[in-house]
């Protein structure tokens, strides 16, 4: 169980976050929605403490963390509660893939080398990235980088993963690969929060959705009621402009 | 040729005869380089890391430190080293009770110090430029997992900015090759100042200086070749095979663990999470 309280960011006089209220239960895929600009990366960003907010405060089983406190111990012990998936995927460059699942396990957790590569490896083979084991992000499509990074958050066993955009920066024929990973692990029961444009597939991988626009959330329900029946107008135009778009529904 | 032999303007043989003389001096020579070059290093990475994460009070006197180093000239610098570490001993013994033998500091110790600051102020900028190109989403993805800034910066960071920094570090330590002959100020008998004595003993001051030019310049063709040589190693490789590093063992153990871990998870799934469409 986590839940947010009255989170809130400003960029100098430019409020993203306005006071945001989140409760997440185990298990939960919240796919998070909304227009440009409204801060729906500032939110991950800020549950990680990537980003600093004003004000606000998280509870992660029990243990409750101020979000704008600048406190060192407090940040390490959290981030270490949450993983993160970039939109750029952000490997390390002169590490290999195995390597890169490794690092976080053996600099922060301690774990004896042998146990991480073994725990790595089953990470790796999660996101069918086992024969690409020795090789360099450089070596590897978008596509193979993403699922390595997501390899190298899910080896930490957050209580909480952070999807940023995880497909926004792939070659539309590297989406699919990526989405197909997402929706494995989730559902083997990954708590997870998601930022995505695409649509349909936040629809089918998402058990809850929630549409933030001027740093507020504005529906929050399942896939179908935010979908199909958005009580705002906000929500209703934005839903509009993406039909226009016609996206094709992507293929697994 | 044959008129420098008839006049006896310049003994080529000269310039080859001494040069074992002089090598004698060689390790002081690379001593006295690499002493300071690690100093420069230590140092440098300090007052780089100091700038790059904008420590408050820090970073100004790293800003007036670099400021003066590089403001004033090399043998400056060891001429104050000379006088001003044995004054500042002085000082201490007077003032606190210590007990230093101000006579017995030795002067290599002085050279080394005042070139190591120097070469800090230089490094720092070096070692600068290359910690801010590490790509700030790696160090963003480090922090993610857990880590702190050291060990970012030791794991991440450092490794990946020392392939941008060597090149600038390398043509540095080779300035420092050289500049070690201005150690003679701190009363340092190295390679230059052995050459200066020979030449004093025959006045054949230009052929001493003409092997100690081969001398300097054997070193840094060596030198030169050992860098190329660990920027090829730290080059990533250009292609590898597939399953290099997973061994058939490696990969039944994972693939095992992969099939427990998920075990593990659908306990945890609840049954309601199941996937609509």
């Amino acid at each position: 169980m986590i839940q947010i309280r009255n989170l809130k960011k400003r960029f100098r006089n430019n409020t993203v976050l306005d006071g945001i209220d989140l409760d997440i239960n185990e298990g939960d895929v919240v796919g998070i929605i909304g227009p440009s600009g409204t801060g729906k990366s500032t939110l991950l960003r800020c549950i990680n403490l990537l980003e600093t907010p004003e004000e606000g405060e998280i509870t992660v089983d029990g243990t409750a963390y101020s979000l704008s406190a600048h406190d060192r111990r407090q940040t390490l012990e959290l981030r270490r509660q949450t993983g993160m998936v970039f939109q750029r995927f952000n490997l390390f460059e002169r590490k290999t893939a195995l390597e890169n699942v490794m690092e976080g396990l053996v600099t922060v957790q301690k774990m004896p080398k042998e146990e991480a590569r073994m725990l790595a490896a089953g990470e790796l083979e999660r996101v069918g990235m086992t024969e690409w084991s020795g090789h360099y992000p450089k070596h590897l499509s978008g596509g193979q980088q993403q699922r390595v990074a997501i390899a190298r958050a899910l080896a930490m066993k957050p209580k909480l993963l952070l999807l940023d955009e995880p497909t926004s920066a792939l070659d539309p024929e590297l989406v699919g690969e990526v989405l197909e990973t997402i929706k494995d692990i989730a559902s083997q029961g990954f708590t997870m929060m998601l930022v995505s444009h695409e649509m349909n597939f936040v629809r089918k991988v998402a058990t809850r959705v929630i549409f933030l626009d001027g740093g507020k959330i504005v529906e929050d329900g399942t896939p179908r009621e935010v979908f199909d029946n958005p009580r705002s107008q906000r929500a209703k135009d934005f839903f509009a402009k993406m039909h226009l778009l016609k996206q094709p529904e992507y293929t697994i | 040729m044959q008129l420098f032999a008839e006049t006896n303007l310049f003994d080529f043989g000269l310039v080859g005869r001494q040069l074992p003389e002089l090598l004698k001096y060689l390790p002081i020579t690379l001593e006295l380089a690499v002493l300071s070059m690690m100093i420069g290093l230590a140092v440098g990475l300090l007052l780089a890391v100091i700038r790059i994460k904008r420590i408050p009070v820090l970073r100004q006197i790293a800003a007036f430190y670099i400021s003066i180093i590089r403001g004033t000239p090399a043998i400056v610098q060891l001429y104050i080293a000379y006088f001003g570490i044995p004054m500042l001993l002085k000082y201490m013994n007077l003032h606190f009770g210590t007990d230093f033998d101000i006579s017995a500091f030795p002067g290599f110790a002085c050279a080394v110090f005042a070139m190591g600051f120097n070469e800090s102020a230089y490094n720092a900028e070096t070692i600068r430029a290359a910690l801010s190109s590490v790509d700030r989403g790696q160090i963003e993805a480090a922090s993610a997992v857990g880590m702190t800034y050291p060990q970012a910066l030791r794991r991440i960071i450092l490794p990946e900015a020392m392939t941008v920094a060597l090149p600038g570090l390398g043509n540095s330590f080779i300035g420092l090759i050289k500049g070690t002959s201005l150690a003679f100020t701190c009363a340092v008998v190295e390679m230059t100042a052995q050459g200066k004595i020979l030449g004093g003993r025959n006045y054949r001051y230009f052929e001493v200086y003409v092997s100690l030019a081969i001398i300097y310049w054997a070193v840094t063709i060596i030198v030169e070749r050992l860098l190329k040589f660990v920027e090829k190693r730290l080059e990533l490789p250009e292609q590898i095979d597939k399953n290099a590093e997973a061994s058939e063992e490696v990969k039944d153990k994972a693939k095992a663990y992969a099939r427990e871990a998920e075990t593990r998870y659908d306990t945890n799934k609840k049954p309601e999470k199941a996937f609509s469409q």
